[in-house]
């Protein structure tokens, strides 16, 4: 089947388009390779993310990678710090300030970390260490520290984890987190040695099907060059039997959760591997968190109610990210950042550069 | 009282207010207000002695005979419970509490609140707009039996306060236009006076000022191309901008006016402009559509002028207020979890509750990661929005007459303002939201003046 995408479009789409991308959204990712060109304009296709997950290995019931059970959170901690209660200062404050000062204050609670061989993500620096993990596609040196500082806390676990659940909800919904790639200077989807990826935040809804739920490719969204002019950044990437990876680049992925919480990470050495055809992409990108930014945009967004939904303790959970740092050595030697991965899904989508002109759009991305 | 037929500050104001949106200068000529340009309100009966003010950031507003501005206390649903006023009754009484409540997820109740022995009793903070025994109900205005016997004053059903944060006519400190998000504390309403609009409009306050916008809170705007009630947006300029059509039977009424645009269409003009939507607006408040040369935002009243050395920066969330180096500015916001949900992010409140946020309870540390934003020797506030005040560094309460040490810090609404240490170049906002329940409950919020994603400004 050959899927001819319109040339342009906009959020609204005739019926007879309509049902032609939901086709087109049914074919299988490894399409023909004639199908893999035809989103291709110029050289040009982009991409907008519509879900995403720091990646972890999970096994049913955590029995592989969480042997010891799951982590205890904020109501778990006050009872058992505080039984009988006491002044607000004493108790409630003291809580709240040791999410933001953690090591103001002794932690003695038991951590559960994830083990075991297998992870998600991709191997950041090119070693397969003893702390490195396995992929399920027999990839070695997979680097996801992150995996084991998180992976048993309920919190960030998929499906039901809340951190999980909503942080991958919002990336679709919230357009703050409109992430897009756009690839330049494509001649195959299949085989190109040089494409060049750029990254812009984008400032509109994506495209759904009648019902809402299901992104649609072929949807048309501007680029936000005002406010999102820190999220666009440019890496040089390679096409491999339909496998683009680019190299690493620090970049500042805005990932806002829950209304009127707008955030960002910092990741170093971001780098991206993911399979592609001419309507979707999905993989992993994998780098570096910068701790302390990972970590206060974590306290910022997700309040200690909601971590109490999920076995999250903040403050026990800062010493081990610092713990399990395997990256960016500060001039002390210490660690500073750590290793993660994002899986990652994306649509197809029309990349709309209103209002600059390409020399710019260059200039933006230095 | 101002009539609802003729405004004489109306007409002072013939020119809508209208701002298209300058980022690069927080002072440009019609910014901010003057104060001379004020919202009309309807015309309602009061009890005698009562008034309006009109306040900077909310319009119109009930005052009592003293010029002290109305409040009121909605309950609320909170994470665990409800607390505030139910219709026509006060929870709101001269017992002292002690103990949390527990209503905000997820500590229990019971704790011991700070500073007991200063601490005052929601009535005293609040005082209740007490009637004479034989007051009767006028209009709107009803009457409450508290639980003492004593009479007090409801209108539409809800108990009446004023503040003791509130000094002069007009003030508005105590509830503030803060947005404390969906789990802030169970925050006071200001009593505002109805605006004198038509309907199928609505006035919000945000922090640009009074911002007309549809009934359903879709944003309003005027074309400077236009003329006093004639409406040069023809043909292809209304692909993009809706004319807000007025129905056939509207007529001319205090700032506004109908004109026909077409055989049988009629428009409404707002000030004598004609007023539109626009189609691209992506969000209901938005200000995207004054980014278009030529358009602006509708607002009855501006907000005052931030202090003179203040600037505006982008940010990733939209266009926020900052420092003259430009660096974010950001408010605090706190209320306790008793049943009282009394505040803690004024000088004169415990400051406990701030230090564990900004410093873990360490003042220098606090003063390192949350500096103060201090006013220049030179700067003098020039409106009841933005003050300065004189702080004891070391304890964030008032300081003494003549304190060497003090520190002459701006304040928004009687709280002081803060920067935050991580926040290294323009726009960077890596402080907001840092605190409990995003920062509505116990923390920190960016002071943002537009937001393209979230609604957060104002």
């Amino acid at each position: 089947m050959t899927l001819q995408l319109p040339k342009k479009t906009t959020g609204v789409l005739t019926p007879v388009v309509c049902s032609a991308l939901l086709l087109g959204v049914l074919a299988p990712v490894a399409a023909h390779a004639e199908d893999r060109v035809a989103g291709i304009e110029d050289r040009t296709i982009g991409f907008a993310l519509n879900s995403a997950r720091w990646s972890l290995y999970q096994t049913e019931n955590g029995k592989i990678e969480c042997p010891d059970g799951f982590n205890e959170g904020p109501r778990d901690q006050f009872k058992a710090l505080y039984p009988e209660g006491g002044p607000v200062v004493d108790t409630q404050l003291e809580r709240e300030s040791a999410s933001r000062y953690p090591l103001d204050y002794e932690d003695n609670f038991p951590y559960r970390r994830a083990v075991g061989e297998v992870s998600l993500g991709l191997d950041l620096d090119g070693q397969a260490d003893a702390d490195d993990f396995k992929a399920e596609d027999g990839r070695t040196g997979v680097d996801n520290q992150l995996f084991r500082a998180i992976g048993c806390t309920r919190l960030f676990r998929a499906p039901d984890g809340t951190f999980a659940h909503f942080t991958n909800m919002w990336v679709r919904e919230m357009n703050f987190n409109r992430i897009m790639f756009e690839l330049t200077d494509v001649d195959s989807l299949e085989n190109d040695d040089q494409v060049t990826v750029t990254m812009y935040r984008g400032k509109d809804r994506l495209m759904t099907d009648a019902t809402g739920a299901n992104i649609m490719p072929g949807g048309s969204v501007r680029v936000d060059y005002r406010f999102g002019d820190r999220f666009i950044h440019q890496m040089k990437g390679k096409i491999e039997d339909g496998v683009l990876t680019t190299e690493p680049l620090d970049v500042e992925w805005p990932w806002a959760v829950f209304l009127q919480r707008p955030g960002t990470y910092t990741i170093k050495d971001l780098r991206m591997r993911v399979k592609l055809n001419s309507v979707h992409a999905e993989g992993y990108v994998g780098g570096y968190a910068d701790i302390e930014s990972w970590y206060a945009q974590l306290v910022r967004s997700w309040s200690t109610h909601h971590s109490s939904y999920g076995g999250l303790s903040q403050p026990s959970l800062y010493r081990q990210l610092y713990q399990l740092a395997d990256g960016h050595p500060d001039e002390n030697g210490k660690m500073t950042a750590i290793s993660s991965a994002i899986t990652v899904k994306m649509t197809q989508v029309f990349i709309k550069h209103e209002g600059m002109k390409p020399e710019q759009v260059a200039s933006s991305a230095e | 009282m101002r009539g609802n037929n003729f405004n004489v500050v109306g007409l002072m104001g013939a020119v809508a207010i209208c701002v298209s949106w300058l980022p690069s200068s927080v002072h440009a000529e019609g910014f901010w207000s003057d104060g001379t340009v004020v919202e009309d309100h309807r015309n309602v009966p009061m009890p005698a002695g009562f008034r309006v003010e009109h306040s900077e950031l909310d319009g119109p507003v009930f005052a009592d005979e003293s010029g002290k501005t109305l409040y009121y206390w909605p309950q609320t649903t909170m994470r665990n419970g409800l607390t505030g006023d139910p219709k026509n009754q006060s929870m709101c009484t001269f017992e002292k509490t002690t103990h949390t409540a527990g209503l905000m997820s997820p500590y229990p109740p019971g704790l011991e609140l700070p500073e007991l022995d200063k601490r005052l009793s929601c009535a005293e903070v609040w005082p209740p707009a007490f009637a004479p025994d034989d007051a009767q109900p006028v209009g709107a205005f009803t009457l409450i039996e508290r639980k003492d016997g004593s009479k007090q004053w409801a209108y539409d059903g809800h108990a009446l306060y004023t503040s003791i944060m509130d000094e002069f006519p007009g003030d508005v400190r105590a509830a503030t236009t803060r947005t404390t998000g969906g789990d802030g504390p169970a925050a006071r309403k200001v009593a505002a006076v109805p605006p004198n609009i038509p309907p199928g409009f609505g006035v919000i306050s945000t922090a640009m000022g009074r911002q007309i916008v549809t009934s359903d809170n879709w944003s309003v705007y005027a074309f400077e191309g236009d003329e006093a009630g004639v409406s040069n947006c023809r043909g292809e300029c209304t692909e993009t901008w809706d004319p807000v059509v007025a129905p056939a039977s509207a007529r001319d009424f205090g700032e506004w006016s109908v004109f026909e645009r077409s055989p049988g269409i009629h428009q409404w003009a707002f000030r004598g402009q004609p007023l539109y939507t626009h189609v691209m607006d992506s969000a209901i408040k938005s200000l995207e559509g004054s980014d278009i040369a030529g358009w602006a935002n509708v607002f009855t009243q501006k907000a005052p002028a931030p202090p003179p050395s203040f600037t505006l920066q982008d940010s990733p969330t939209g266009v926020v207020l900052a420092d003259s180096r430009g660096m974010t500015i950001y408010t605090y916001n706190c209320a306790d979890d008793s049943v009282d949900q009394l505040a803690c992010d004024f000088p004169n409140t415990p400051q406990a509750y701030r230090l564990a946020i900004c410093g873990g309870g360490k003042v220098d540390r606090c003063l390192h990661d949350w500096p103060y934003v201090v006013a220049a020797e030179d700067e003098v506030s020039t409106n009841r929005t933005w003050t300065i005040l004189e702080i004891d560094p070391k304890t964030g309460h008032f300081a003494e007459p003549g304190q060497e040490d003090a520190l002459r810090v701006w304040a928004y609404l009687g709280s002081p303002v803060y920067t935050h240490y991580r926040d290294k170049r323009p726009g960077d906002m890596i402080g907001h939201a840092n605190g409990e329940f995003g920062g509505s409950r116990n923390g920190f919020k960016t002071f943002i003046l537009r937001d393209d994603f979230y609604n957060n400004a104002g």
